[in-house]
């Protein structure tokens, strides 16, 4: 990608009108049911990038021209990072805590097999989906996912079609959904917030941002603990999630996916 | 299916490696100070006047090039995200020297005003492309995708819930 494209003010002007805009706004609480809805400024910076999007409304490319919107695609990337090194720093003085915790930490892991329990037959049964069901719910679908997937099937293939699918609405909505849900969730109190917060680890860095901090701001008193709790599961993730994924995932949902086939299979005989 | 076809191909490995940003460090830490000071204008409204995050927002910034540094050179493979990590959480421990000094500056730099310019970034970069293929597969993957969301985080919630 071009330097200068990459360094271009429109976009870093846009950035930060944007966010300090979002900023000021700050957080919205709006009740629903038995919780509450926490709107964060990234929601709000989110929706106003879209509307700035020259791809979705081709006036705004004489504000930022499709080439610069283009190269805002990796800048995202290294906009994380900051992120995750403040993140990194909740983890540190909160060893003790996290040590502690550390088999729960660890176990929390296969809670992520969770995926596939209801978004598998649902996509068999009720959307009537083939194989890519099966690259759509083995996993959350992150860059690692991905790479298991490309080298199982090929990316071409119905299931990396699926993973595809749920990596770009991950890339488009995951952050806010897992903010709005985490938030949500957190307000029944239902489970220990603790828990949610590991729970928060499974996403992207993105996602672990927006889910950790709808959280913290649910439970403003717990703020460091829940921030370092999300950070320490995240990074496990990294260490063992994918061999969960490869060896227990993977194979758990190919195989739920030939009973789930041959039972609708069976169905639609008895109805013909 | 050719919506299909095409965001198969941003994604052959040489996409993924150009997306590496540890592979090109010169050019990431010139975009680098530009989003951190993004971040930083973001931070002065729920955060520190400018002058009070600016050592918080070095902190940040030396912390992940050290990372990226570390990812590069490294024998094996990890996200440059864990490297950057790590680096950030021996850092803040509490033996290593200076961790208070390093702890209160970044107190300085709030959570979440860091991660608004992300998400600013993010709504302009989607690509026609993406807004496409949406359109196409659209409804029946995003249910799909939220129900494949909702599970993951509720089912290491309720283990890790179990465990604690």
């Amino acid at each position: 990608m071009d330097l200068k494209l990459l360094l271009d003010w429109r976009l870093h002007l846009t950035v930060i009108v944007t966010s300090m805009f979002a900023e000021w706004v700050g957080i919205v609480r709006i009740p629903l049911g038995p919780g509450t809805l926490l709107l964060l400024p990234l929601l709000y910076a989110f929706i106003i990038g879209v509307l700035f999007n020259p791809h979705l409304f081709s006036a705004m490319g004489k504000v930022i021209p499709k080439p610069v919107s283009n190269a805002a695609g990796p800048i995202i990337l290294i906009a994380i990072l900051p992120f995750i090194a403040k993140f990194g720093s909740t983890i540190g003085p909160a060893i003790e805590q996290i040590i502690a915790a550390g088999p729960a930490l660890i176990l929390q892991e296969l809670g992520n097999l969770g995926t596939m329990l209801i978004a598998l037959p649902f996509a068999v049964l009720v959307l009537k989906m083939g194989r890519e069901a099966i690259g759509a719910t083995y996993s959350i679908a992150r860059e690692p996912n991905i790479a298991i997937i490309s080298d199982r099937y090929g990316l071409r293939s119905p299931e990396g079609i699926g993973i595809m699918g749920v990596y770009v609405v991950g890339t488009m909505f995951g952050t806010l959904y897992f903010a709005l849900m985490a938030g949500y969730i957190a307000s029944l109190d239902i489970l220990d917030i603790r828990a949610l917060a590991m729970a928060c680890g499974v996403g992207s860095g993105s996602m672990v941002a927006a889910c950790s901090a709808a959280l913290a701001e649910a439970v403003p008193a717990s703020k460091d603990e829940l921030l370092a709790f999300a950070g320490a599961s995240n990074l496990l993730t990294y260490a063992t999630g994918l061999y969960i994924s490869l060896f227990i995932a993977l194979p758990v949902t190919e195989w739920m996916y030939k009973r789930l086939n041959g039972s609708r299979q069976e169905i639609s005989h008895e109805n013909s | 299916m050719k919506t299909h076809e095409s965001t198969v191909d941003q994604f052959d490995a040489e996409a993924l490696k150009e997306l590496r940003p540890e592979n090109q460090l010169g050019k990431t830490a010139l975009v680098l100070a530009a989003v951190c000071v993004a971040a930083w204008f973001s931070n002065i409204v729920n955060g520190s006047p400018l002058l009070d995050a600016l050592p918080g927002m070095l902190i940040l910034y030396a912390m992940v090039i050290i990372g990226l540094v570390v990812g590069r050179f490294c024998p094996f493979y990890l996200p440059s995200v864990a490297w950057v990590s790590l680096i950030s959480i021996i850092a803040t421990l509490p033996f290593f020297p200076g961790n208070g000094w390093i702890i209160a500056r970044l107190a300085e730099v709030d959570f979440l005003a860091v991660v608004t310019p992300v998400l600013a970034y993010a709504g302009l970069a989607l690509t026609g492309r993406e807004f496409a293929m949406f359109k196409q597969t659209g409804w029946k993957l995003v249910i799909v995708a939220l129900l494949v969301f909702t599970g993951t985080f509720i089912g290491s919630a309720v283990v890790a819930h179990v465990m604690l």
